[in-house]
Parts: structure tokens; sequence; C-alpha cells
């Protein structure tokens, strides 16, 4: 049994010109002990999706789903207060710009403790120092060498790597049993960029933790995940196990986005053009109706006015009505 | 941080200096002759003259006489008051407890009612609530003081008759002044009437403390409120969101102390609308404090007294507001953060 | 025929169209900017609307209540004092008075404020340092010490308030706009237009002056509010505005020996300075969230 299954969820937004679907009808599968990349440009709804999975909606949002389930329950159906429960134990979510995601007026230690779960078998006298240990362990397990001192230092002593670790520590520590990674690394260097991500995978193998890992690009995710999931303006293009993926996409925009991936072998000629697809990604307030890569598509017919359904291949999912290397499920009747 | 404390001390000093300056030559055109400004001294004999003119070298040259005038008023020598005859300093000690006493209460009247208030006003979604509490904050900030505290001495001193609306206590007690402070000389007397004292030493404050609370109990709210909001969209609070933590939790133990910084740091800035609103407080509600009696100081053209009052006043304020400066500091890891990136 | 748009084109408005358009959304801001209007209206043709002279007596109309009142008339429409003045046309040459003396305190305590702070936030170092705890020795001392500095110098009377309360609000405007200045110095685009060879006056006339009016505008409400509850504090403790002036203040302390049997001669003062100060912040508390969202 999948440990979350979302199908069909749809977000709206109510903005100044409208309601806006931000997501449409995006589905996803997480299994227990998956590393789960999401890879798709800015403000395709990344980011979106991650809170409404965590349960942390905006004022303005309005959510629907077919069905929205986490580990044999619905989500949907539960109230606020049990939703806070399973963020802080089960589900535990990391941002992309860690430094500003610690309260800068309290030290860190204070606030890697207050994330620490309460020992309830230890009398109440002993169990601060209890959570001081244990939160000296779980540094350490992230790799924070000196944790004496990152305990007692406040957030903007620390550098940003430091400070996502400590991140990484506090959304372990309750041994969640999905962790979700906004973009972890945004604006990170790229060794330390290396360094969280093999943390990840590392805690992914170790602990058997599921993680959603959500990045823009690419082959940073291509070489970390083991599953794929490519949205393009709040709808799922394709997904699937990465191999298989990059290796022959269904989808033309995950065509395109392969062939988008620098080449370093030099095979590229002097001044030549970089394959993109042309146009740029629609704002909010403009979307287009149907699948929203019509008009950018290189493959667009007529038929790409109305959005195609996912279509279930093996276990690849794609929904296009024009896919390369294979037919579609969409039925032309349909339209 | 020691560098840091230096460096506000400094502060300090300077700026009382520029204030003894800015005194020093207000002195020297008051309309009297400039020794009766400086001492007070209604008929002085030849050696009174002549001591006064050696203590504030007045043969010497400007220079010289600030640096005497400075001296003398550093060492506590503010002369005698022309109305009464007794030393300026004296005078001095007897109000400023009584003043001191009046803008505490107001202050803390003021604090434990607003930050609560406003915390409750950036957390509510309801938008008539939020519309009448800043519909009522502004109006507050906007009342003239004297005419809130005739107002409310007219309702409920006159008109209702429950609280009495001059002094600070009722003459017909006689208390002992040990501490300066009416609350407390009543408790510690020894006299039979001693509860009896002390309730009516809080019946003549509460009146006073509230025209005198309405001014900073608005600004409190207003700067605690927009701060919440502020902060309630900052990352660190999604995160802590995130966590599982409890809405309670996060509001008291990461939102609040977050939100109580800019409200010190305003707390400074206000003190000196907030002395003059004291100071007219004190008058309406003849307040025995150092404000009202400036003011009859100005009516009787006590110039020792004014120069002693303005010099005592002004200084207070400058300590406070670089206490607050430096507590800001002391409490606030950003600011630190800062401190160091400058050094 | 009109124009058909087929497509969804974004209109995006100019700064100050947007500005107006957040200010005009708050139906409470709007509300005391037509006041604030009718306040300046008032207070420059305010002597010519006046049915009576501010000072006219009239021994038969003594402690008249206001015309709601059973017993007042609709000639004398607020009432008259204990000298028989009619109240209305008090407060109309009041506004004058009150509001105008406090338009040219603010006036000029900005312009003195203006030179000093951009000169002192544009200069750096030691000079800087000195000119702003030289001013803050002046802003820790409360308008009302001034004030009774200023009277103890050369006695009271409605042009010393003019010196007292210019005195106090001046050292607000330099520290305003010396940390807008200061502040907006520090940022990367004046260090672009740096490197592009402008000089200081260019930089601070062309680069940072845009950006700090608004901290200007925010600050000129600020301090004509605080003007009128000044000039009308000082009136009422008679430091200010003397017997028989119409000033508001002063009307307050003159009403005050009737308060028990009239209380109206202080209760309408009051109320007419307590809706002009109200008026005046709502209109820059309108201002100051209109120009929040811009300013991020």
């Amino acid at each position: 049994m999948p440990l979350l299954d979302i199908r069909n969820l749809t977000i709206e937004l109510d903005t100044p010109h409208g309601r806006v679907k931000a997501l449409e009808r995006v589905s996803l599968t997480i299994n227990p002990g998956e590393l789960h990349g999401l890879v798709g440009e800015s403000g395709s709804g990344r980011s979106l999706l991650a809170k409404a999975i965590l349960g942390v909606p905006g004022h303005n949002w309005t959510i629907t789903a077919d069905r929205m389930m986490w580990d044999g329950q619905n989500l949907m159906e539960m109230s606020s207060k049990q939703r806070r429960n399973l963020m802080g134990s089960e589900i535990a979510m990391i941002f992309q710009d860690p430094t500003s995601s610690l309260d800068p007026a309290i030290s860190v230690g204070s606030q890697i403790i207050e994330a620490m779960p309460t020992n309830k078998s230890l009398p109440f006298w002993k169990r601060g120092k209890f959570k001081r240990k244990t939160a000296k362990k779980w540094l350490h397990k992230v790799g924070i060498k000196n944790t004496e001192k990152v305990m007692d230092s406040y957030a903007w002593e620390l550098s940003e790597g430091e400070c996502q670790k400590v991140m990484i520590a506090m959304a372990v520590a309750n041994q969640p049993r999905l962790l979700i990674a906004d973009e972890p690394t945004d604006a990170m260097e790229l060794s330390t960029q290396a360094q969280i991500f093999r943390l990840l995978s590392k805690l992914n193998q170790l602990q058997n933790v599921s993680i959603l890992l959500i990045s823009h690009e690419l082959e940073t995710l291509a070489g970390w995940c083991d599953q794929l999931t490519v949205l393009y303006c709040g709808q799922v293009m394709e997904s699937g196990p990465t191999a298989e993926l990059l290796k022959q996409p269904f989808h033309p925009y995950t065509k395109a986005l392969v062939d988008n991936a620098p080449d370093y072998s030099g095979a590229l000629a002097h001044k030549s053009m970089l394959q993109t697809l042309p146009g740029s990604a629609p704002a909010l307030q403009h979307l287009p109706i149907g699948c929203r890569l019509g008009p950018r598509c290189p493959q667009a017919q007529k038929r790409c006015v109305s959005q195609p359904s996912l279509c279930h291949k093996k276990d690849r999912y794609f929904a296009c009505h024009f896919p390369y290397h294979i037919e579609s499920c969409n039925d032309d009747t349909s339209t | 941080m020691a560098r840091y404390l230096l460096r506000r001390l400094n502060l300090f000093l300077a700026t009382s200096l520029v204030l003894i300056g800015v005194l020093f030559i207000a002195t020297s055109h008051f309309p009297v002759e400039q020794q009766y400004a400086l001492t007070g001294i209604e008929s002085p004999t030849t050696d009174q003259l002549a001591l006064s003119r050696s203590e504030y070298r007045l043969d010497s040259n400007q220079f010289r006489q600030f640096i005497a005038y400075t001296k003398q008023r550093v060492s506590g020598n503010l002369g005698v008051s022309i109305t009464s005859q007794k030393p300026v300093i004296d005078e001095l000690s007897q109000v400023l407890p009584a003043s001191f006493e009046l803008a505490i209460v107001a202050g803390i009247l003021a604090m434990s009612l607003g930050v609560p208030l406003g915390i409750l006003a950036s957390l509510s979604n309801n938008k008539i609530t939020q519309h009448s509490i800043m519909a009522i904050t502004l109006t507050g900030y906007s009342i003239p003081v004297f005419w809130l505290g005739l107002s409310l001495s007219l309702w409920f001193g006159v008109e209702l008759g429950w609280l009495p609306i001059s002094g600070r206590i009722n003459l017909l007690y006689e208390i002992e002044p040990t501490t300066g402070f009416m609350l407390i000389d009543t408790l510690l007397s020894q006299s039979i009437y001693r509860s009896s004292a002390f309730l009516d030493a809080v019946q003549h404050i509460v009146l006073p403390a509230i025209t005198l609370a309405v001014l900073p109990f608005t600004v409190v709210v207003r700067i605690t409120r927009a701060a919440m909001l502020h902060i309630m969209n900052e990352p660190y609070i999604r995160a802590a969101e995130a966590r599982g933590l409890h809405t309670g939790t996060i509001v008291l133990r990461h939102a609040l102390p977050n939100a109580l910084i800019p409200v010190l740091k305003n707390m400074g800035l206000m003190l000196g609308t907030f002395a003059s609103y004291a100071m007219i407080v004190e008058v309406i509600f003849s307040w025995p404090g150092v404000g009202s009696w400036l003011v009859s100081g100005i009516y009787q053209r006590d110039y020792t007294v004014i120069q002693g009052g303005v010099l005592a006043v002004a200084l207070i304020i400058i300590f406070f507001s670089i206490f607050i400066d430096v507590l800001h500091n002391a409490f606030n890891p950003i600011t630190r953060k800062e401190i160091y990136a400058a050094n | 025929m009109p124009r058909i748009s087929i497509y969804q084109e974004d209109d995006i408005p100019s700064p100050m169209r947007k500005l107006w358009q957040a200010f005009a959304d708050n139906p409470f801001a709007l509300m005391g900017l037509w006041a604030v209007t009718c306040l300046l209206f008032l207070a420059i043709f305010g002597p010519w609307i006046a049915p009576f002279s501010p000072e006219q007596q009239d021994p038969l109309a003594l402690l008249l209540p206001p015309s709601w009142d059973a017993s007042g008339t609709v000639e004398h429409f607020l009432g008259t004092d204990d000298l028989g003045r009619d109240i209305f046309s008090r407060l109309l040459h009041g506004a004058h008075l009150t509001f105008g003396i406090a338009l040219a305190i603010v006036i000029a305590s900005l312009s003195v404020g203006f030179v000093i702070g951009s000169i002192s936030g544009m200069m750096k170092g030691l000079k800087s340092s000195i000119l702003s705890h030289l001013l803050d020795a002046l802003l820790s001392i409360p308008s009302l010490l001034m004030a009774i500095l200023v009277v103890a110098v050369t006695g009271p009377g409605l042009g010393n308030v003019f010196w007292a309360v210019g005195i106090a609000l001046t050292p607000q405007f330099v520290r305003a706009i010396h940390q807008a200045v200061h502040e907006e110095l520090q940022k990367d685009y004046v260090t672009a237009a740096k490197l592009d060879g402008a000089n200081s006056i260019q930089i601070f006339w062309y680069v940072i002056m845009p950006n700090v009016w608004e901290t200007v505008i925010i600050q000129i409400t600020l301090a004509i509010s605080a003007a009128i509850l000044d000039i009308a504090a000082l009136g009422f403790l008679n430091l200010g505005a003397q017997a028989p002036s119409p000033e508001w203040g002063a009307m307050v302390s003159q009403g005050l020996d009737n308060i028990l049997t009239a209380p109206w001669t202080v209760t309408i003062p009051g109320v007419a300075i307590l809706c002009s100060v109200l008026a005046i912040n709502l209109v820059g508390d309108g201002l100051r969230s209109a120009l929040s969202p811009l300013r991020n």
C-alpha cells in the first residue's frame, strides 16, 4: 500500500484577478521508503503541493481532491488538530531558506529541543537533560561536529549549510515517515548542496524515511531520486521511475527538460542555440485552457484544448494526447 | 559588548553636556539679572553675592562661566527656589517620586492591557473586531489629554462621585514619607488606618493613571498588532507550524518575543511625548509631581525651578531612552549581530 | 465604437495611482481626507463665514446652551460662553489659529529639518554623528519643557508657541529624514549610480530623494497632529495663546470656570480638537497602510 496517495488534487487561489486553479488535478503516489523527486519551474505549484500535503494551507486556498490517503487514512476528512499531530510526528518538512526558517531570537538548541518528542517514561526532571542529549545525538547524525557550540548559537551565526542541517535534524528528530524537502539547497554552494543531498539519501536508506524532494533542477534530482514527477503550471505532465523517464520520455515537456540539460561533453557546436521550448511559462491569471503546455508544445494539435487524463502504462504515468514512443490512452471520441 | 556600553555612556554624557549648554544659554537670556536667575536668592547679602560671583565665575569669559555652571549643576547645586527660598534640589526630591509613581502605574496599565489586546487584534480574522480596535486606538491617539482628563474628572469625580479628582491622598491621613511612593508608604506606615489610607491612595491614582495611560496604551496596541501581523508571516513561524507546534506555543514562544522588540524600541521614542502628557495630567489632577511644580514655577517666574526642573526631566528622559536602547540590544540577539557587523 | 479587448491585458498602474487606489479603498482614510479638506477650508475662510466676531459679547445671552438644548437658540448655534461670546464663531476663528499655526510650524520645521537631515544623512563619520547626537539631545527635551523654556525667556504668547513647538518638532524631521537618507545610501542601486559617475548632489536629488518622500509625507501627518495637540495643550496651560484668544486649547481653559454649570464651553472646543486630530491621523494611517505594500 502506498504511503501517500493523492488523486486529482485541485487547489484554487482567490486572487484579485478572480479564482485561479493553481494546481489542477494533480496525482501523486509515494511508496514507503521511496525517494521521490518533484521537478517543475518556479511558479508551477510545487510549494503549494507540499503545503497541501503537510496541511498548512494559506488563507485564500480552496482544496478539493478525489482522495488524499495517508497510510490508509483520508487526510481530507481529518480535523485540523489531527493534521497538526500528524505534522509533528509523521510528516516533516524542510524549507528553502533555512536561515530565516529558524527563529532569530531563540538559540538553535532550544528550538531543536522544542521540536523533540517528550519521553514519557522518564521522570520529568530528567526529561530536559535527556532531550538535550538526544538533540546532540541527532545533530551529530546530520553531520555537525561541534554540537555543543551549534546548540548555543543563533541562526544568523551559522552558515546556510549548517542551518539546513539543523532543520533536517529537527525534522527527523521525531522520526517521521515522510520528509518533504522544498528546495532544500536553494542558493547554496555546490559542495554544500552535495552534502545535503547525500545526507537526505542516507537518511532515506538508513532510517527508511520516504522523502519528497522538490527542485527545479532535473539533473540534481536525477542523481538522487528513485521516482520522478514532472509538474508544469500546476499540472502533472509525467511520472515514473527516474531511469526510464530520462531514457525514454513520453511527454514533450519531459523531453524538452531532458534536452535542455546542459551537455558538457563538448559536442555542441560553437555559438549554436541551446535547446529550449519557445515562449515562457504563463502567469497565473493567463492560464491556457486544456493542457497548459499547449501553446508551447511542439506536438500540440487541436485536441490539446481539452485536458488529457493521466494514462497509466506499467509503472509510468503521463498526461498527453500525443506522447512520444507510445499510444495515448485518451480517446478521440471524448472530445 | 563592553565597547558598546562605553559608547552608550559616552552618548549619555555628550547629550547631557549639550543639554546643559542649552540651559546655560537660556539662563543668560532670562529677562532678569543673571546672578538672580542662577542662584534664585531674593535679597542676597554682599557675602552671598561675592560667593555666587566666584562660584559661577561671572567675571571670566563665557566659556569659563559655562564650565563653572556645569560644575555647580552637576554637583547638585541648583540654587534656591525664588518663591519658597528653599533649595531646588530638596523640592525636586520631593516631587520626583510622585511623578515616577504616576508614570510607573500608567506604564504598567498600558503595557499589561495593550500587549494582549494588540495580540488579539492581530490574531482575529473578524473584520468588525479589527476595525473597532483600530478605531478605538486611533481615537485614543488623537484625544487631547487635558480634555480627556477634564471629562473623566467631570464624569467620575463630580457627576458620579466615585473617585477623588485631585491630590495623591486625602489630607486627613498623615503618612511618613519613606520611599516617596505613596502606594508603598501607606503600606509601610505604622498607622492603624494603614489599609484605608492605602485604599484612598489607590483611589486617588486611578483617574490620573488612566488618563495618562491612554496614549501609551494605544501606541502599544498598534505597534504590537503591526509587529505580530508582520511576524506571523515570517518563514520561521511557518516552519514552526510545519513542525506541528500548537498555535499557542508558536504565538507565545516565537512570535511574541520577536514582536516585543519593536514595542520596546518605540517606547524609547515615545518618552518625550509621554513626559509632556504626564505634566499636563499632573496639572489637571493637582498631582504634586514635577509637572505641576514646573508649571507653577513658570506662572511665578521662578527661574531656578524652571532650570532645575527642565534639567532633571530632560536628564531622566535621556537616561531612560539610552537605557531602553541598551535593554533592546541585550534582549534582542539580532541587533547584536548588527553591532558585531559594524565593528 | 468601443474598443474590444480580446486579450486580457494587464494594466499596470503607476505608483501614484496605485497609492491613490489603495488609499481610496479605505473608507475611513477617505473620510479623514474630506474632513481635512473641510478643515483647511475653514482655516482659510473661517473668519468670513463666522456669524459674529470672536470678541463680540452679547450681555443678553450669557452661557446659552447649544441649539439642540431646549433653552438654546439657533442664532448661537453652539451656545455662548460666560461673556456671551458665540462659541461657533470663536471655533471658526480658532481653526484659523490652531490649524493654521500648526501648518505653518510644520512647514517651517520641515524645511529646516529637511535641509539639516539630508545634509547629515549624506555625510559620513564623525560630522554626521555629532550632528545627530546634538539633535538627540534636543529630541529628548519634550515639547512642553521646550515651551516652558521659551516662555521663561520671552514670556507667554502665541508667537512663542511657534518657536517652542517648532524647535520641538524640527529634530523629529531631522531624525526621520537622516535615517531614511542614510538607509537608502546603503543600498545597491546607489552604488550603481555612483559607479555611473554621479556626484553626490545628483545622487541625492535623482536617486535618493524619490525614495525618501514617502517617509517625509508620513512624518508630516504625524507632525501636524502633534503640533495641533501641543498648541492646544500650551493654550490650555496659559503658556501659549492668552485669554481672549479663540485658540481651541485656550477656549477649553477659559471654559474651566464654568465647567459645572456650562460643560459645553469645555466640551465643544475639546471635540473640535479631537475631530481635527482624528481626521489627520486617519489620513496619515491610510497613507501609511497604502504605502506599506508599495515599499516592500
